[in-house]
């Protein structure tokens, strides 16, 4: 009932403290979140990670029999790592193409998770050639 | 090229004689001030608020006993406030 | 013609630079003539964004590749339409878009807005021409449209992806909501600087923010249509940073939509609203900065660019200052009125303000937690669909629920029986509801049921409202059912309009949980004869075709649907090859079901030298209410836009009565 202290402000309390209470919850459930590295800093990461790099030399296999084979290069070093991947591969993949995809490190091989490898969209065309 | 020479020096004196215009048209004005309204003025501003707010109170009220979202009891409760209200923001008018 | 142009934008940004300066030393002083000044000063430097537009227009349509924007964005072979949609196709030009629209919209809300008082409009003009003057700075020295070079023989064209009327109208929806939103802003800076304390910034820009929140929605709608025809990946939305940069500010104009109705009934939340529209505002700059400045990994990362920083100190600047702007304004924004009762309307839209932000700020950390995780650890980290998921049915579905409670609440007080008695019809179809599609399957998916549910009672309570308000008009007078209906509309429009957006947001969340929890999703290789089945179509696989068009080469495979036995149709999910740009694209095919809302969409994931398909099908029932729901948004945006002349009598009585200056 309406007392001297307005209820608004225990209502934006309760309610902030109760949002925190669902976030802290939640990111202590999770994790928090999916390291974003490129192929030198995977090394040593166990469990999921994000690897973002160029596509260098000739992919070999099939993504949807057995497995895309590729290496990713750093964007401005020269560390690779090996990866295989199977599920949808987008097309604007190729070599010398930005890509990110997600997976956990076997034995120095990144072992994609299926459906996450995606291309940056580049805003201009390669020139034609 | 000669065209668009033209187009930017037509923008140009546009801009400055829009800018200027109001001290083109008035070199010597009476009043100058820009007019905020007094503390009376305020008053009877946030005083007309106050009563249209009661008013539309009310009306909410009756609409929503109407509609059946406020039972009888609720309604008669609350609607002698309202009145009350409406009435006093209407008497002490200006 | 570059001259022109760049000539253009020197003297929109000086005009802008003096309508800041001028304006605001006219406001501090009283000064009359310099105000008007001033306010010309904005009209004029619309005029010169205009010039400058037509000028890169003009460019455009000349196929003139002496301008380098032209030659990095078209090419002789694009059709006029997309040569001219170019426009805003890369970043000089969406800042020059952003530009003409912040003109547009400044002159036109400084001109009709007179009801706010002269002096609001005094500090309108200097904060709108502060903003205006932060882009021409940009567009002159940072990031020009005019920028020339030798001209190539043919220009780099258009991704193909793009070419296509939803890309053609989305970027200018968007930047009408981004921008649209400044003024509001704009108005609630200008009404704390000249210490006003009362409603009419409110009342002024009620149109403006519904207009801008409008567009905002349906940009997103397009785009979320746009991704999920052409990108063509089985989905309509990635939880991409530049989405959520749409995303953000919207949540958050929905939650001042909401909030500002309360100090108008009541007085009440004055600090709330300004903070509120501060962070609308902040939210959209921060948007146009994600999307422009690809400082977060995203697929659409458009060029890295030396935008960035002048955005972020923009932002900075524009948040601290609103920021100190409140706190000093603070003792006058003080109310008298107090929440009376935790069972209130005032409280339910308390609570959905609060649900809105908290979305709009944990999808903003998710956003930004790449870029905290590596200044703390060194290590950037992203955040993916299960967190924004989890949030948005954390905070969705309560939000979806208090659509349906907010308006059976009365305001001030309601009491628990009165309460007991509205809800009674909409709680029984809700549970009625819930029993039938638990008998129906539905249970695979708790939150599917629980959004389900809860969208029939909210639909049921929407539907209530209508015949409790319809007959109550009808008992009042001499009408029928139709003329009733009409008029309480017409009276309501503002009311009734809200429920047919709740309507909307309704068919939203039902498309959404159909085509996500309830979805079916069959992967496979396939020979020419080989068959498969997705939710009862069995799909079987006849080969390729393959075509030349003019500047594609397309396959196609071709796909007969079975249903029980019986033959429907025949869809051709494939590939196109273009010539010019050397790229490939997805073309999905797709077939709407109108009986169910659903439809069977068929991906050509990989063609393979063995003449066998890699097939890709998805099931995903009720999504096009999605679409739908789209058209209902706009309709009901529509009813509470349209201009009400009673309202606008007794607001004019209400001020001239004050015997305040206008």
């Amino acid at each position: 009932m309406p007392g001297k202290r307005s209820p608004a402000r225990l209502i934006v309390a309760l309610s902030v403290a109760a949002v925190l209470a669902v976030f802290l919850l939640y990111t202590s459930i999770a994790g928090g979140g999916t390291p974003s590295l490129i192929p030198s800093q995977a090394a040593g990461h166990a469990g999921r990670i994000s690897v973002g790099g160029m596509v260098v030399g000739k992919p070999t296999g099939d993504a949807h029999a057995g497995g895309l084979h590729f290496r990713l290069r750093d964007p401005k070093g020269s560390a690779t790592i090996p990866v295989v991947y199977t599920g949808s591969v987008p097309d604007l993949f190729r070599t010398g193409r930005e890509v990110v995809v997600d997976g956990k490190l076997r034995s120095g091989v990144l072992v994609a998770v299926p459906d996450t490898l995606v291309t940056k969209c580049p805003s201009k065309y390669t020139p034609k050639t | 090229m000669s065209a668009a020479l033209l187009i930017g020096a037509l923008l140009a004196i546009a801009s400055v004689v829009l800018v200027a215009a109001p001290f083109l048209r008035e070199p010597a004005p009476a009043d100058d001030r820009l007019l905020s309204p007094d503390a009376a003025q305020q008053r009877r501003l946030a005083h007309a608020e106050e009563r249209d707010r009661a008013l539309d109170a009310l009306k909410e009220l009756e609409f929503d006993h109407r509609t059946g979202k406020i039972s009888d009891d609720d309604y008669r409760a609350q609607v002698g406030l309202l009145r009350r209200r409406a009435a006093e923001t209407l008497r002490s008018d200006g | 013609m570059p001259d022109l142009g760049r000539a253009a934008l020197v003297t929109s940004f000086l005009l802008l630079s003096y309508a800041t300066v001028a304006g605001a030393f006219a406001a501090w002083h009283g000064r009359r003539r310099l105000a008007e000044s001033a306010q010309n000063a904005l009209v004029a430097a619309f005029a010169a964004t205009v010039v400058a537009t037509v000028v890169l227009l003009v460019a455009l349509a000349q196929h003139d590749f002496s301008f380098t924007y032209v030659a990095n964005h078209t090419s002789r072979e694009l059709p006029l339409g997309y040569t001219l949609t170019a426009f805003w196709g890369g970043q000089e030009g969406s800042l020059l878009l952003w530009l003409l629209v912040l003109c547009g919209y400044s002159v036109a809300a400084v001109l009709t807005a007179r009801r706010a008082g002269r002096e609001v409009l005094s500090w309108v003009v200097p904060t709108l021409g502060l903003v205006g003057t932060f882009f021409a700075l940009l567009l002159v020295f940072v990031a020009s449209p005019f920028a020339t070079q030798v001209a190539p023989a043919d220009g780099a064209g258009l991704n193909p992806s793009l070419q296509n009327p939803y890309m053609a109208i989305h970027p200018p929806m968007l930047y009408l909501g981004y921008v649209g939103l400044t003024v509001p802003f704009a108005f609630a800076m200008g009404a704390l600087l000249a210490r006003r304390t009362d409603e009419r910034w409110i009342v002024a820009t009620r149109r403006w923010t519904l207009a801008a929140w409008a567009f905002l929605g349906v940009g997103q709608l397009l785009g979320a249509h746009w991704a999920y025809v052409e990108i063509g990946w089985g989905g309509y939305y990635a939880w991409d940073p530049v989405e959520n940069a749409a995303l953000m500010p919207w949540l958050a104009a929905t939650a001042f939509l909401h909030s500002v109705m309360i100090q108008e009934k009541r007085g009440m939340l004055k600090v709330w609203n300004v903070l509120l529209v501060t962070l609308a505002f902040c939210l959209s700059l921060f948007g146009t900065f994600l999307t422009r400045s690809g400082i977060i990994q995203s697929i659409h990362s458009f060029t890295q660019s030396s935008i960035g920083p002048w955005f972020l100190g923009f932002i900075c600047l524009i948040t601290a200052g609103s920021l100190a702007l409140i706190f000093l304004r603070l003792p006058l924004l003080r109310s008298k009125t107090r929440l009376e009762s935790l069972v209130s309307r005032e409280a339910t839209f308390l609570y959905n303000n609060l649900l809105l932000v908290a979305l709009a700020l944990t999808i903003l950390w998710g956003v930004v937690y790449p870029l905290l995780s590596e200044a703390v650890t060194g290590e950037a980290a992203t955040v993916g669909k299960p967190y924004y998921n989890f949030f948005l049915h954390s905070f969705g579905l309560p939000l979806l629920l208090l659509m349906g409670i907010g308006p059976l609440v009365a305001w001030r007080r309601a009491s628990l029986r009165a309460l007991g008695r509205t809800f009674l019809w909409p709680l029984a179809a809700a549970v009625a509801a819930g029993i039938a599609l638990l008998a129906a399957g539905a249970g695979s998916s708790r939150i599917g049921v629980i959004a389900y549910t809860f969208s029939v009672f909210v639909l049921a309570s929407i539907v209530l409202e209508f015949v409790r308000g319809t007959s109550a008009r009808k008992g009042l007078g001499d009408v029928g059912w139709p003329g009733a209906f009409s008029s309480l509309v017409a009276r309501n429009r503002r009311r009734y309009g809200g429920y047919v957006v709740h309507a909307a947001v309704v068919l939203l969340a039902i498309g959404i949980a159909g085509s996500s929890a309830y979805q079916t999703v069959r992967e496979g290789r396939l020979r020419p004869g080989d068959s498969m089945t997705v939710a009862g179509n069995r799909l079987v696989f006849r080969g390729f075709q393959t075509s030349t068009e003019s500047n594609h080469r397309a396959i196609r495979a071709n796909i007969d649907v079975y249903r029980g036995g019986e033959y429907i149709g025949r869809l051709r999910p494939g590939k196109n090859q273009y010539f010019a740009e050397g790229q490939v694209s997805n073309e999905v095919a797709i077939r709407h079901s109108v009986l169910t809302g659903g439809d069977l969409f068929l991906i050509a994931d990989q063609v393979n030298a063995d003449g066998s398909l890699d097939l890709k099908a998805l099931d995903k029932p009720l999504v096009n209410l999605i679409w739908l729901a789209g058209l209902v948004f706009i309709g009901g945006s529509l009813i509470t836009l349209w201009p009400d002349a009673r309202e606008q009598r007794r607001l004019a009585e209400r001020y001239e009565g004050a015997a305040v200056q206008a």
